[in-house]
């Protein structure tokens, strides 16, 4: 594979995207290059990398937006808007040297997503580069919009196939005044104590910003107690975090916990693992929950659930050898969910059995209107046909 | 798959098809007479007509989806329709047959232990949340029409409501829909159960205005009805120092479920009407705020609520004292658009949005725009995001006055995109803003949206002409590949 120059500006990289339709080539779009590893292998002949295109385009405090270029680290935009009493309540899992342009692309999501929702709920608009070259403007900078097709909801989670993101425009969120931690110990079968917490995030009025179960074994590489617990993230003022600690101490012993641990669990994963996301009702997340953690466990792994959205995220350290791709396929295969399965991550030659998300004619079909001959990141969301 | 049948216009009266229809519907079902179709003529926003050439309302699903069907064998164009409260002249049948979901109204299930709900397209927005508040639960996206409006229209709009500031609108609201497309094909967009995998074509649905298909039925996530709620009502003697207390709200970091805005020739509309809500008709603007959540820590963000509003110059601001009193001053908000029928026969709805910090320079601007025009200017709005709703009452068939309006109309939009806003929040785009679109995107842009709809309805059957401007539906990009009908 080849590396182009650098494109610093999107009518550079609408002419990469033009010139390498004409050329019979295709490109694989790079940031910070902190997710190759993720996605099915991608067979493209060059590669296109983002890394110029980075910083703040805009940023309107009082209107709590930010309009940055696609390669703009999120440590950075952390670092913009959090001297200013505001953050993109974002965070997912992964290093914060990761871009803005692969997050939203990815659609990639981390607890806080509980209460903020996933990457779809905070953008507001985005310029891509379509597979044949031409330069789109999607939605718009300010908070509310309907004008026109939701091309930038199309862009979020299409892992780069349909547009090359150049430029968003996200919603910010102010910081709470107190933010504080509470892990609580899962008493008594983690099946109850799933159903129970469940329950009093559904019918509390104490809405946390973030509310994770961890598996005994995260537990401990969190630096915890080695036993499952769950993490709430309380965000408000000091009357309604005061109150929310009391609501949720009927769940259990809440111990206090540094927020730092929120970074570790965003982080402390191997680059090389493998990861599955398995999806239920979240009252039937119990059952769930105990399935994939006794497979995951087993070979080393550990499981980690956003009760709101219903979601196990199982990761398993994936080795190199055919021994343990071997091992990792028949975990794989083990995983099931009666929701839903999203494979995040794999050893490159596990991914044949793996089914591929947009494999129906609806989204083969967007596909081949906004990158008819497959110049975009071919490979990368489906096998090539 | 169904064969792709010729496009025929579909226009004009069909005996046949009208014949086929009602034996899917029932005859009472199908109406074609002149008089009958009168009601259909206009949505939500007077100054409209469109006369469809005839309506046709199955009353199930199986009905509907043999409809669709039978005009993608004919290749008879359509418009949905759901309650027609829409204000963008969107829900208008020119001509074409006109598809009217409201008899769809059954609530599917209600999964209280996972604060969801799927329902048909025909439910009303309000009747959802009364079903489902037994169990603590409520659907928030909440428009002002919304003791009429469907879910399916709402949909269709990507609807907000003024509790969506906190809430968020139809989109972050919807899990997943069973759309059937104009060719007859049933698709599930996004998962009801866990995550949906590949591109977000259900975001890409919600806010189709109808184009890319029909919602059979639809699957939402509901929000727990609020512990406590505090209902301010902040009264103002300029509209800037309102707009001000706006940003220093917002700017606050607190989030208000809903932050309104009204100026004096609306409280003077609807004081002046039924829905009479107490507001004080001297003051120049009125502020109306809700917070809700828990009450822990509530009262504190309102008394901080309170006193950005006295520091940006609010005369009074007084709390709504009980249930009763609090609808009160709703109501009077939900229903001013109505009030402002006794201003003038027909009515101009804006649907602007700016950024939030612009608001007081943008608001000077509307202003100054209707007193050079010699049209009046009735603001009602949600503040707390930006989005504007400058009503120009006038009476259509005085044409000096429809010329000042429409060229107040145009300045007004030009000032909300100069001040880097979009031209719709809420409403959509339908019939009315359809010209403005080319002045908000390029070219390229506006190419890449057909192009989409194209995915969904390659014969532009669905709600034709409706959206984005035909002439921009040109041969998007030169690729042979990109032609080809999918298989």
């Amino acid at each position: 594979m080849t590396i182009d120059v650098l494109a610093d500006s999107a009518a550079a990289v609408a002419e990469r995207v033009r010139d390498a339709r004409s050329t019979r080539t295709s490109l694989r779009v790079a940031g910070a290059r902190r997710w190759l590893g993720a996605g099915r292998p991608c067979l493209a002949t060059n590669e296109l990398s983002l890394t110029a295109l980075r910083g703040v385009t805009e940023y309107e405090r009082g209107d709590f937006t930010i309009t940055v270029r696609a390669a703009t680290p999120l440590a950075e935009i952390d670092a913009v808007t959090g001297r200013e009493g505001q953050w993109l309540a974002l965070q997912p899992f992964g290093s914060a040297d990761g871009t803005i342009g692969a997050t939203i692309a990815t659609a990639s999501w981390g607890p806080l997503a509980s209460a903020y929702g996933t990457p779809r709920d905070q953008l507001l608009g985005c310029e891509v580069v379509t597979g044949v070259g031409e330069i789109v403007h999607a939605g718009g900078r300010v908070v509310k919009n309907v004008a026109g097709f939701d091309l930038s909801r199309l862009m979020t989670g299409a892992w780069g196939t349909l547009g090359v993101i150049t430029e968003v425009t996200v919603r910010l969120r102010a910081r709470p005044e107190v933010d504080r931690t509470l892990a609580i110990v899962a008493e008594g079968g983690v099946d109850a104590f799933c159903s129970a917490a469940w329950q009093w995030l559904r019918g509390s009025p104490y809405v946390p910003l973030a509310a994770e179960l961890c598996s005994a074994t995260l537990a401990t590489r969190l630096g915890l107690e080695g036993r499952t617990l769950l993490l709430v993230r309380l965000g408000g003022n000091e009357a309604f975090v005061r109150a929310a600690e009391e609501s949720i101490a009927t769940l259990g012993t809440a111990l206090n916990v540094d927020a730092d641990v929120w970074t570790r669990l965003r982080t402390l994963e191997p680059a090389a693992s493998a990861v599955v996301r398995l999806g239920s009702l979240p009252s039937e997340l119990g059952p769930l929950w105990s399935a994939a953690s006794s497979v995951v466990e087993r070979a080393g792994g550990w499981t980690h659930a956003t009760l709101e959205r219903g979601v196990v995220r199982c990761v398993v350290p994936a080795g190199d050898g055919e021994k343990e791709h071997t091992q990792i396929r028949g975990i794989i295969e083990q995983l099931h969910a009666p929701g839903s399965r999203v494979v995040e991550q794999l050893p490159a030659p596990l991914w044949d059995s793996v089914a591929a998300p947009a494999g129906d004619r609806l989204s083969s079909a967007v596909r081949r209107t906004f990158d008819p001959d497959g110049v975009l990141n071919p490979g990368i969301l489906a096998p090539l046909s | 798959m169904i064969a792709q049948p010729v496009p025929s216009l579909g226009g004009s009266h069909d005996e046949g098809l009208a014949r086929a229809l009602a034996a899917i519907v029932g005859e009472r079902r199908v109406l074609e007479r002149a008089g009958e179709l009168r009601a259909y003529e206009s949505d939500g926003l007077p100054g409209y007509q469109r006369r469809p050439s005839l309506a046709v309302f199955p009353g199930t699903r199986d009905e509907t989806i043999a409809v669709v069907r039978l005009l993608a064998e004919r290749g008879v164009r359509y418009v949905p329709r759901g309650a027609g409260t829409g204000l963008s002249g969107g829900a208008l049948a020119d001509d074409v047959v006109l598809l009217g979901l409201h008899r769809l109204t059954r609530i599917i299930s209600i999964d209280a232990d996972n604060a969801r709900a799927v329902v048909e397209p025909g439910v009303v927005n309000s009747a959802l949340s009364r079903a489902t508040a037994p169990y603590g639960l409520q659907y928030a996206p909440d428009p002002s029409s919304q003791t009429a409006c469907t879910i399916g229209g709402n949909v269709a709009e990507n609807a907000g409501g003024p509790h969506c500031l906190k809430y968020g609108v139809t989109l972050n609201h919807v899990l997943a829909v069973t759309a059937i497309l104009p060719s007859g094909e049933i698709v599930e967009l996004g998962n009801a159960v866990g995550e949906a995998g590949g591109y977000d074509l259900l975001g890409a649905f919600i806010g189709s205005e109808g184009c890319f298909g029909i919602a059979l039925d639809v699957t939402v996530r509901l929000v727990r009805t609020p512990q406590a709620i505090h209902t301010l009502l902040a009264d103002f003697s300029s509209v800037n120092a309102a707009a001000e207390a706006v940003s220093a709200i917002i700017a606050s970091g607190i989030v208000p479920a809903a932050l309104e805005m009204m100026d004096a020739p609306t409280i003077q509309a609807v004081e002046a009407s039924i829905y009479a809500a107490g507001y004080p008709t001297d003051a120049a603007a009125i502020l109306l705020i809700e917070i809700d959540g828990a009450a822990a820590g509530l009262s504190e963000d309102a008394a901080r609520v309170t006193r950005f509003c006295t520091e940006a110059g609010a005369r009074a601001v007084r709390a709504a004292t009980d249930p009763a009193d609090r609808a009160r001053l709703w109501q009077g908000r939900k229903k001013a658009f109505g009030a402002m029928g006794r201003l003038a026969p027909h009515l101009v709805i804006q649907d602007a949005v700016v950024p939030r910090t612009r608001l007081p320079q943008v608001l000077a601007e509307i202003a100054s725009i209707g007193r050079k025009h010699g049209v009046q200017v009735c603001n009602v709005f949600h503040a707390g995001d930006g989005n504007l709703h400058p009503n120009l009452p006038y009476d259509a068939s005085d044409p000096e006055q429809s010329e000042h309006v429409h060229h107040a109309m145009k300045e007004i939009m030009e000032a909300c995109i100069a001040a880097g806003g979009t031209i719709t929040g809420e409403h959509g785009i339908g019939l009315d803003k359809l010209p403005y679109m080319e002045r908000l995107f390029s070219d390229e842009t506006l190419g890449a949206m057909c192009a989409l709809r194209t995915v969904f309805d390659p014969d532009q059957r669905s709600n034709p002409g409706k959206v984005v401007p035909v002439h921009s539906c040109r041969e998007w990009h030169a690729a042979p590949s990109a032609r080809q009908r999918p298989a």
